[in-house]
């Protein structure tokens, strides 16, 4: 037997399809919709999990919090003396962080200092960072730098703890590449934090803890649990798993968007799957009495749940892959923004998961296809000779 | 042209505008590369912890710093970050293996 | 022309709903023969049983007991393929209510019965619109067909069941829907192709259709017995 059949099925499963135009179009239009937005979340949601954790590898090993009371408490600098004796623990160091609230932006600001500056310059960093004991300087994140209007070289004041405005040289400003890490930052001279937000001495936001081998830092982090049972350690593994299950497929920014796109194809393929008009279930036992054969009629059913499936799904992706990869997303962009005054402006990377395109090709397309075929199995077996009887 | 020829020449094309993607993938992909060992080098000197995709709410901007046990934690449920608390769940440090206990 | 025997039934019964309170016997033991290039009329009351036979002999349904044997084979116990075989090999059909496929043009619903085949689609539409030529029909083969006169659709209808140049052509209340005129012109049609050597089976009421001189073959039925048979040569 040879390919010319299948064709001539396909010949005439498309011209069938033709004859209902607007309705099939319509299938085609919510079928694409449908790939269209959940292909999008898959993109970009994946495409933020790969990144942070490309960028994220560079975290410190473990972060130990003080917690007293149930809440999160500044750590003493003497138990870092307690901590570097732990075998495995190359190096600790305080990390000084908090935020800050802008009332005339009503911008939120993440403010940080860091002790020794290793790099001082970075290919995006335009200018540089504060030394440790530098006065007045600031760093800061393109996000700050769009709320406040201010440039390089410009000054700009913080109100400090006790009441009175200190006032900052901005010494650099993070490059637009980097705004996804460094949007909303303000990073500080280790003394000018302090003094901004008048913390006692002694004492640091949290401790940075370095290993020697990355295999251990679960050991450590039990350890400095065990000697300081206040403290909670967060583990740099357990910073990359956080950011899988924000943009994993049971967050709220997955979930919320599939779901609505999942109701629409279910009621697109239940309604198929409902059953046969009786014009349809006519014209297949007008097939059978000219002399088609059950498989032909199956043939058709399949070839006609392909070509609306592949017909949706193909351009879905392709749309979805320039939504999220070329126009940043920008219809999710809302959600994704929410309150939010800073917001980072970046440029996805383009990360493709087949698995999980193929998995959505496999979610759609064979359901659909099924669920055109099915239904006509039992007009298609049944004898023709009903025909004869109009 | 047969319509069938014409659906084969369709699909043929939009396969071929996914390859042409998937190429595009490949080349901005490694185009990156430096800008992600900048960004870690960033991050390491700064000790970074995470993301400044949301800006609204403490539990948002920093996740991985944010828990579950302490009393009071900011909830994503809670309406006043809609919708970034619908985005961002609560860290899901039960489903890691490196659940740290005191022997 | 050759006496041949193309259809014979040998004790056909047809019941449906068999053995059950609705049983129905439409055709109950009936044995005809059939020679190639008969014009056959099957006539006789409302429910007497000649749609089941017609549809019997055209294999698109088997007998519950008794043969059917077209071309000299059994067909009646033909596994379903087989049976579709020989629907598209050797019969044509045409419908009472026409069964066009809607929406669809004139040409390619005659083509539809050979779509299924490895036939190329220019050879097949050569074909078909051969057939439709030689019906007059050619300035409409670009019409759809749910926009033709009832003598065009009969027409069409008859230039499908030709597509696959069957030796035997079924109709089956043929005239119910036409008026005077046209039941004579789609007769002179069924002449035409009887004196080309096919065969046709005609199931009707219409005095018009078996009053015909050329009609060499009567079957009257009743009850689903074969009441009368009256041959002339
Ligand atoms: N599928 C079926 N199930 C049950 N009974 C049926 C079925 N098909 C036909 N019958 C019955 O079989 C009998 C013969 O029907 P058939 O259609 O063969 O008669 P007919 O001679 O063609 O009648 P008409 O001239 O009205 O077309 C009728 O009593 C009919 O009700
Ligand atoms: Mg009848």
């Amino acid at each position: 037997m040879g390919i010319e059949k299948h064709r001539n099925i396909l010949d005439y499963t498309l011209l069938s399809l033709l004859r209902r135009k607007f309705k099939n179009i319509g299938i085609i239009l919510v079928f694409t919709f449908v790939i269209f937005i959940v292909g999008s979340i898959l993109f970009l949601s994946y495409s933020f999990k790969r990144e942070a954790y490309l960028i994220l590898k560079g975290s410190p090993e473990i972060v130990v919090h003080r917690m007293m009371a149930g809440r999160h408490e500044l750590t003493l600098l003497s138990y870092m003396k307690d901590i570097i004796e732990i075998p495995g623990v190359s190096k600790v160091e305080p990390r000084y962080w908090g935020y800050y609230y802008d009332s005339m932006t009503k911008a939120n600001y993440t403010i940080l200092s860091m002790g020794e500056t290793v790099m001082k310059t970075s290919r995006l960093l335009k200018g540089r960072l504060p030394e440790i004991n530098e006065k007045n300087s600031a760093a800061i994140g393109k996000g700050v730098a769009r709320a406040r209007f201010i440039d390089i070289g410009n000054v700009f004041s913080l109100q400090s703890a006790d009441g009175s405005q200190m006032v900052f040289n901005i010494v650099g400003i993070f490059e637009t590449d980097s705004e996804l890490m460094t949007a909303d930052l303000i990073v500080l001279s280790e003394s000018d934090f302090k003094r901004l937000v008048k913390m006692p001495e002694g004492m640091a936001t949290d401790l940075a803890i370095y290993v020697y081998n990355e295999t251990e830092a679960l050991t450590v982090a039990r350890k400095i649990r065990e000697r300081f049972p206040d403290s909670r350690p967060i583990l740099r593994d357990e910073i990359i798993r956080t950011y899988d299950a924000v943009f994993g497929w049971r967050s709220g920014l997955v979930l919320t968007l599939f779901i609505g796109a999942l109701a629409a194809f279910i009621i697109l393929a239940w309604d198929k799957a409902t059953g046969l008009s009786a014009e349809e279930k006519q014209e297949i036992g007008i097939l059978k009495a000219i002399g088609w054969e059950t498989s032909d009629i199956l043939e058709m059913k399949f070839w006609e749940g392909l070509v609306i499936s592949l017909t949706s799904f193909l351009p879905g992706i392709i749309l979805a892959y320039l939504h999220v990869f070329f126009f940043g997303a920008s219809l999710f962009a809302p959600a994704l923004k929410g309150w939010s005054v800073i917001y980072p402006e970046y440029r996805l990377a383009p990360f493709i998961n087949f698995y999980q395109v193929a998995t959505l090709m496999a979610i759609t397309v064979i359901p659909y296809i099924a669920s055109t075929i099915i239904p006509s199995w039992k007009a298609s077996i049944t004898e023709p000779d009903i025909v004869m009887r109009g | 042209m047969r319509r069938s020829s014409i659906f084969f020449l369709l699909t043929a094309l939009k396969i071929l505008i996914i390859i042409a993607l998937f190429v595009h993938s490949r080349i901005e992909l490694s185009n990156r590369m430096t800008l992600w060992k900048d960004l870690e080098g960033i991050v390491s000197t700064l000790k970074l912890t995470d993301m400044a995709l949301f800006t609204d709410a403490r539990y948002a901007r920093h996740p991985t710093q944010a828990d579950l046990f302490s009393a009071f934690q900011d909830y994503p449920g809670s309406i006043e970050h809609f919708p970034t608390g619908t985005i961002v769940p609560p860290p899901e440090f039960d489903s890691v293996e490196t659940v740290i206990k005191i022997k | 022309m050759s006496t041949e025997i193309i259809i014979e039934t040998a004790n056909t019964t047809k019941i449906f709903n068999k053995e059950k309170p609705d049983e129905v016997i439409a055709v109950n033991d009936v044995s005809i023969k059939i020679n190639r290039g008969d014009f056959v009329v099957f006539k006789g009351p409302s429910g007497s049983g000649k749609t089941t036979l017609l549809s019997m002999i055209g294999c698109m349904t088997r007998p519950t007991s008794g043969s059917i044997y077209v071309k000299g084979k059994d067909v009646s116990h033909l596994p379903e393929r087989f049976m579709t075989m020989i629907r598209r090999n050797t019969f044509g059909f045409i419908f009472q209510q026409f069964h066009l496929i809607k929406g669809v043009s004139v040409c390619e619903n005659v083509m539809l019965p050979l779509y299924p085949t490895d036939i190329k689609p220019s050879k097949l539409r050569k074909k078909a619109e051969e057939i439709l030529h030689n019906l007059g029909m050619e300035g409409r083969k670009d019409f759809p067909v749910q926009r033709l006169s009832g003598g065009e659709q009969q027409r069409t209808t008859i230039a499908r069941a030709l597509i696959n140049d069957p030796d035997i052509i079924l109709a089956d209340e043929p005239t119910a829907h036409l008026d005077t005129n046209l039941s004579e012109e789609f007769l002179s049609i069924m002449r035409g192709l009887q004196q080309e050597g096919k065969t046709i089976l005609i199931a009707t009421h219409d005095p018009l259709v078996y009053e015909k001189d050329y009609i060499n073959l009567i079957i009257e039925m009743r009850d689903g017995r074969v009441k009368n048979i009256i041959g002339k040569q």
